[in-house]
């Protein structure tokens, strides 16, 4: 005859095993997704080099020049990141206390868009039969010859989308919205060679200036405004 | 209205190229030269019309006028003294470039250049302090005729010398020296060379 004490403790055991049972199952699966996360080669950043030497082309508003100056910044490899990356990282240099061209801080750099030069357009093929899903298709435009041509094989136009909060506050007058038009250009000459034209939008807007004085609306040959910004001899 | 820029909490960009212009406009007159302005008061509108104009509005009246200089007047906070900005536009004499109206100055550049030597001596014989450059500043590069961005900024480190009467009467008689100068010398680009009525005795300000 089996006491009472001992169901007692044979029910406690049993228990026990089935708890225990419970907490291994939920320990390996909490481990299996663990080395599943682990697995997982979907990439949530965007991939970036090693840090290496970048050149800034710095303004000074005290003398009203553009100098180079190298930094060691890792930026992302595809190109349109690496040219948003690199002028967040210029722009965020005029926003540190004892900038020679102190702008405000905070996202200035909406997007960058790269399009290839001569900028193709596309039009509907009304010789097309429209689709399954009721769409259409288009076709290519030929390229307005009057539009920007490209200097040599390959050479991009660079869009670059600013936001309307930096544009808004940033300093008025002729000098110091050249210099910061002049520094984007410079820099994006200096590291990313294909783009030879650029052009900027704000939130996605043509608008007429920076300030109320650089042109927003024209198109800028990327060159090196190092050597622009030296300012003509007078002699009285 | 054409409220420019606030140059500090009491002093607006509009108030200072108005009182500027307005001084620039009797000097040049009193010396026998007309001059056309954009706006001479705080609204610029065009005429019979209640709409601002806008900067494509304000170049075709300067280009209409066929004047011997367009000046675009600006004030400033940053640095001190006169800037003085040509169009950066590549100097051309041949056939106008692909966008015709955006780069209208760019047979004019070589003239504007010499124009802003003349204004830099006249400036510097007064003692102004100066920047000599170039920008790419709305209308400048749609200008047909020889054409400048002034700005004025304090002449020290002062704000408050940008509303100085004295100040402002100093730049004005030397850019009205300049252009008096300039007058005899102005010729139109290779291109329109043969147009009899590509110059006129007419600069035009834009305050």
């Amino acid at each position: 005859m089996i006491s009472r004490h001992q169901r007692i403790l044979f029910w406690c055991l049993i228990l026990c095993v089935v708890g225990m049972g419970l907490v291994l199952f939920l320990e390996r699966k909490h481990a299996r997704d663990r080395v599943i996360a682990l697995g997982d080669a979907t990439p949530i950043d965007a991939p970036y080099t090693d840090t290496q030497s970048i050149t800034l082309d710095l303004a000074n508003d005290a003398d009203g020049t553009i100098t180079a100056a190298t930094r060691p910044i890792a930026l992302p490899d595809e190109v349109t990141a690496r040219a948003r990356a690199l002028l967040e990282h210029l722009l965020a240099e005029y926003a540190m206390p004892g900038s020679t061209h102190p702008l405000q801080s905070g996202a200035a750099v909406d997007d960058v868009f790269l399009l290839p030069l001569p900028v193709v357009g596309h039009t509907i093929d009304t010789t097309a039969h429209t689709n399954a899903s009721g769409g259409s298709s288009t076709i290519p435009v030929a390229a307005d010859p009057s539009s920007p041509q490209p200097q040599s094989p390959g050479g991009e136009l660079a869009v670059i989308n600013l936001r309307s909060s930096f544009v808004n506050a940033h300093p008025s007058g002729v000098e110091v919205e050249s210099l910061t038009l002049l520094s984007i250009i410079g820099t994006l000459h200096a590291n990313i060679p294909q783009i030879e034209q650029v052009r900027f939008l704000v939130d996605g807007q043509p608008r007429e200036t920076l300030a109320g004085h650089a042109d927003l609306l024209r198109t800028y040959p990327s060159r090196d405004t190092t050597v622009q910004a030296a300012l003509p001899d007078v002699t009285p | 209205m054409d409220s420019g820029s606030h140059i500090s909490d009491a002093i607006l960009e509009k108030d200072v190229t108005l009182t500027l212009a307005f001084k620039l406009r009797s000097l040049l007159t009193a010396r026998g030269l007309s001059v056309v302005m954009t706006r001479d008061s705080d609204a610029a509108t065009a005429p019979n019309s209640p709409n601002a104009l806008t900067l494509d509005d304000r170049a075709g009246i300067a280009n209409h006028a066929h004047p011997v200089a367009c000046l675009l007047l600006h004030a400033t906070a940053a640095g001190n003294g006169v800037h003085l900005y040509s169009s950066e536009l590549d100097p051309t004499t041949g056939e106008p470039l692909a966008n015709p109206w955006l780069t209208a100055q760019a047979p004019w550049v070589t003239q504007s250049q010499r124009l802003q030597k003349q204004l830099a001596l006249a400036l510097t014989r007064a003692n102004v302090p100066l920047v000599l450059s170039r920008a790419s500043v709305r209308p400048v590069d749609s200008l047909t005729c020889p054409a400048l961005v002034v700005e004025l900024a304090p002449e020290g480190t002062d704000l408050s010398s940008l509303t100085d009467a004295d100040y402002q009467q100093r730049v004005a008689e030397a850019i009205a020296t300049a252009l008096i100068f300039w007058k005899n010398q102005a010729q139109p680009p290779d291109r329109l060379a043969a147009t009899p009525a590509a110059t006129s005795s007419t600069p035009a300000v834009q305050p």
